[in-house]
């Protein structure tokens, strides 16, 4: 007759708490090491990205051969109107001013071009449309979700900037081959559509049912009930989905980087003309992997993300006032 | 009265139409994207570009034998063959890989004197010109014969007809045809496979840790929302990290010299954490906690629950966070040109530089003349990679829907 003390021997309860405790520590160890990353990248880039504001760099010269150069100015930097004054590897005079201002008018312009269409497509799939219809936008909007930037830049360079220099003949503008400031906002606005769309979508299909019904019960027409109770119930939501598209519209790098022109200096409102963006400051001549030149990226990826950081922070609140409003 | 009523109906059927239409334009901007890659890239789309070097490699050749007879020839090309009798040679015109018209050789004679062709400019170590025997598939740059000069824009037709009127050939210059993705498309699946292999066991443990371990309180939820804001960063960020954090990490370690696929690998499975967290995670939340209590009624402990019992029936989550994940790395680029660089290769090493298909179309985008044809072969690639991702985690969501734990 066996016992059952001698098939759960204390030793084997300790080897199984043994087990237990080890794989516990694995798994928080695992969770710390994922929740590590943020501060990683915070630390990392701004120790790369401080360094051209604190050290010297070394520039070549043919005349005076190995020349020392002097830190890059803050203030100059954060805000000044030309990318680089001087030459190459030989200046420190960078500027990162210009590229802000453009940054925050290509995605102020793109947001404007997508929302009503994705707020519309949202009011689409989740109320208007047949079932058959609404199931195919649905996955033709995770499709556009689901194509990677390098491929919306192939299309934007081929295709849209084409229809702006076709647009720039009627004016009898010449463009810059079509990089341009439109073809930036379209190519980002279309990127940014599924993004708002579908956490539009979300918000429009959670409107509650009795709203709906009552709008209806006091004689409205369907249309009337989206637009003056669905949509406003759903403002919410739509609102948490556009501050989403501004966030991603800010990081977009190598979509943005082939179509804007990448100007060297000055703010642009002229839609026809060349623009330049943090990311694509950051992303276009790479060319060596040190240096200033090198280095100034990351400084500029510091500005990013405190760009991306203080328009979220922004939004969220203006958010939160107009929710307030309403009460 | 049924005034207002009949102008209500006009303004409804005006807002309804708006609506379609703009609720449509999703779709004809999909359809225009998948259209234009097609367009432009589907000629060039084969088993040849996808086995293919990039790099073009030009030789000069001559041949020491005269001209023969060599009629019986064996072609079974889609081309128009023009054929030289006299030296078993035949052209076909056709496009390179940058669009541009240009003279292939199609067919080569099996007794043909460029079988044993010699290269002009190098040498073996004992001295002897090198052997380079014509292959079809090259393309012809320009050639001399004892009477005349030939160039490829020739034609394929004049250039069989003016090596048929030649007595001896001086020299012909070909190029291999270059513009090919195997090195893009094995740094790609070097990619996939150790991005995959460093963040779904770090991804998966903690969304294990999240659901089954951790206790709610307020430490947890600061971790927790530290992994969320990952979600937000941009990969271009992502990039910088690569570059400031793995590049040097591993110079110091492996001893690379700067970025290289390995550098891409961490850089990629950070990007993928957060996705691959947050679908384990789903899946985890779903699965009833009578199944767990039952684990532990039977005497199972902690970790035989999470490994038997837990795990199995989070896989489909696990593996939608894969699929999604597969088609995050073939299709980054931002984070890939600074974690790794952007100088394409055709032999691929781990511990050097590589570009991956997106980034290669990024090199070939770049510069004075974008090169279309190829950019839209490879986002054909990519596109119908991404979709059959996305096709299969939709089929999995049904699946899982169902599922009875």
């Amino acid at each position: 007759m066996i016992s059952i003390r001698d098939v759960v021997t204390p030793q084997k309860i300790k080897r199984k708490n043994l087990i237990d405790a080890i794989m516990r520590n694995l798994f928080r160890a695992s969770a710390l090491l994922s929740a590590s990353f943020i501060v990683l990248i915070v630390i990392f880039i701004a120790f790369r990205g401080l360094s051209p504001f604190i050290r010297t760099y070394e520039g070549f010269n043919f005349q005076q051969g190995v020349v020392e150069l002097e830190p890059v100015n803050v203030l100059r930097f954060l805000t000044g109107n030309l990318w680089l004054d001087g030459t190459l590897g030989l200046s420190t005079a960078y500027a990162i001013g210009f590229a802000i201002i453009n940054t925050l008018i290509v995605v102020f312009f793109a947001i404007l071009l997508s929302v009503p269409v994705a707020v519309f497509t949202a009011l689409f799939i989740a109320k208007v449309a047949p079932p058959f219809l609404a199931e195919s936008m649905r996955t033709v909007v995770e499709l556009l979700a689901s194509i990677p930037s390098i491929i919306y830049g192939v299309f934007g360079l081929g295709v849209i900037t084409q229809f702006v220099v076709f647009v720039s003949g009627f004016f009898n503008y010449q463009t810059a081959a079509g990089l341009s400031l439109m073809s930036t906002v379209i190519v980002l606005s279309i990127m940014i559509l599924p993004t708002i769309t579908a956490i539009s979508e979300t918000s429009i299909r959670s409107v509650d049912k009795t709203m709906i019904d009552g709008s209806l019960a006091l004689g409205a027409s369907d249309i009337q009930t989206y637009m003056k109770v669905v949509l406003v119930a759903a403002k919410s939501g739509i609102f948490a989905g556009i501050i989403l598209g501004v966030g991603r519209a800010l990081g977009e790098a190598t979509a943005v980087a082939m179509v804007s022109g990448n100007r060297f200096s000055g703010v642009n409102l002229n839609p026809l003309g060349t623009t330049a963006t943090l990311t694509s400051r950051m992303l276009l001549g790479l060319k060596d992997t040190t240096g200033i030149d090198y280095d100034i990226r990351f400084s500029v990826g510091l500005v990013l993300i405190a760009v991306i950081l203080i328009t979220n922070v922004g939004l969220k609140y203006v958010m939160r006032k107009v929710g307030n409003l309403d009460d | 009265m049924i005034k207002t009523i009949k102008a209500r109906r006009r303004k409804d059927a005006i807002i309804r139409s708006t609506i379609y239409a703009l609720g449509s334009l999703g779709a004809i901007i999909l359809l225009s994207i998948i259209g234009y890659v097609f367009s432009n890239g589907a000629r060039l789309v084969s088993w040849d570009l996808i086995t293919g070097d990039f790099r073009t490699i030009n030789t000069d050749v001559y041949v020491t034998e005269g001209p023969g007879n060599f009629t019986d020839i064996n072609y079974n090309g889609d081309l128009e063959l023009f054929y030289s009798e006299r030296w078993g040679i035949g052209f076909v015109n056709t496009f390179n890989r940058a669009g541009n018209e240009a003279v292939e050789i199609g067919y080569v004679h099996p007794d043909s004197p460029f079988n044993t062709s010699l290269d002009r400019n190098n040498r073996d170590e004992e001295g002897n010109p090198r052997i380079i025997p014509i292959r079809a598939g090259t393309t012809v740059e320009k050639g001399f014969t004892t009477e005349t000069v030939f160039l490829g824009r020739f034609g394929a037709e004049r250039i069989a007809q003016i090596l048929n009127e030649g007595q001896g050939i001086r020299e012909i210059s070909i190029q291999t045809r270059g513009g090919g993705i195997r090195g893009s498309l094995i740094t790609t699946l070097y990619l996939i496979v150790m991005t995959l292999a460093l963040a779904i066991p770090i991804g998966v443990s903690t969304a294990i840790y999240f659901n089954e371990i951790a206790v709610q309180n307020r430490v947890t939820g600061i971790i927790r929302s530290m992994v969320d804001l990952l979600t937000g960063v941009p990969s271009i960020i992502y990039g910088l990290l690569g570059a400031a954090l793995f590049i040097p990490l591993l110079n110091n370690t492996v001893g690379t010299a700067g970025g290289s696929v390995l550098s891409g690998a961490l850089t990629l499975s950070v990007i993928l954490l957060p996705t691959i967290i947050r679908n384990t995670e789903e899946a985890l939340k779903v699965i009833p906690a009578e199944l767990r209590n039952g684990s532990f009624a039977l005497g199972a402990s902690k970790t035989q629950t999470i490994f038997k019992i837990v795990l199995p029936s989070s896989i489909p989550g696990i593996l939608t966070g894969v699929l999604l994940g597969i088609g995050r790395i073939i299709g980054e680029s931002a984070a890939l040109i600074f974690a790794v660089g952007a100088a394409i290769r055709d032999e691929v090493i781990l511990t050097e530089r590589s570009t991956s298909l997106a980034v290669q179309i990024w090199t070939v985008m770049g510069g004075e003349r974008p090169n279309f044809e190829l950019a839209s072969a490879i986002a054909i690639i990519i596109l119908g990679v991404v979709f059959i991702m996305n096709f299969l985690v939709k089929l999995l969501a049904k699946r899982l829907s169902k599922a009875i734990y």
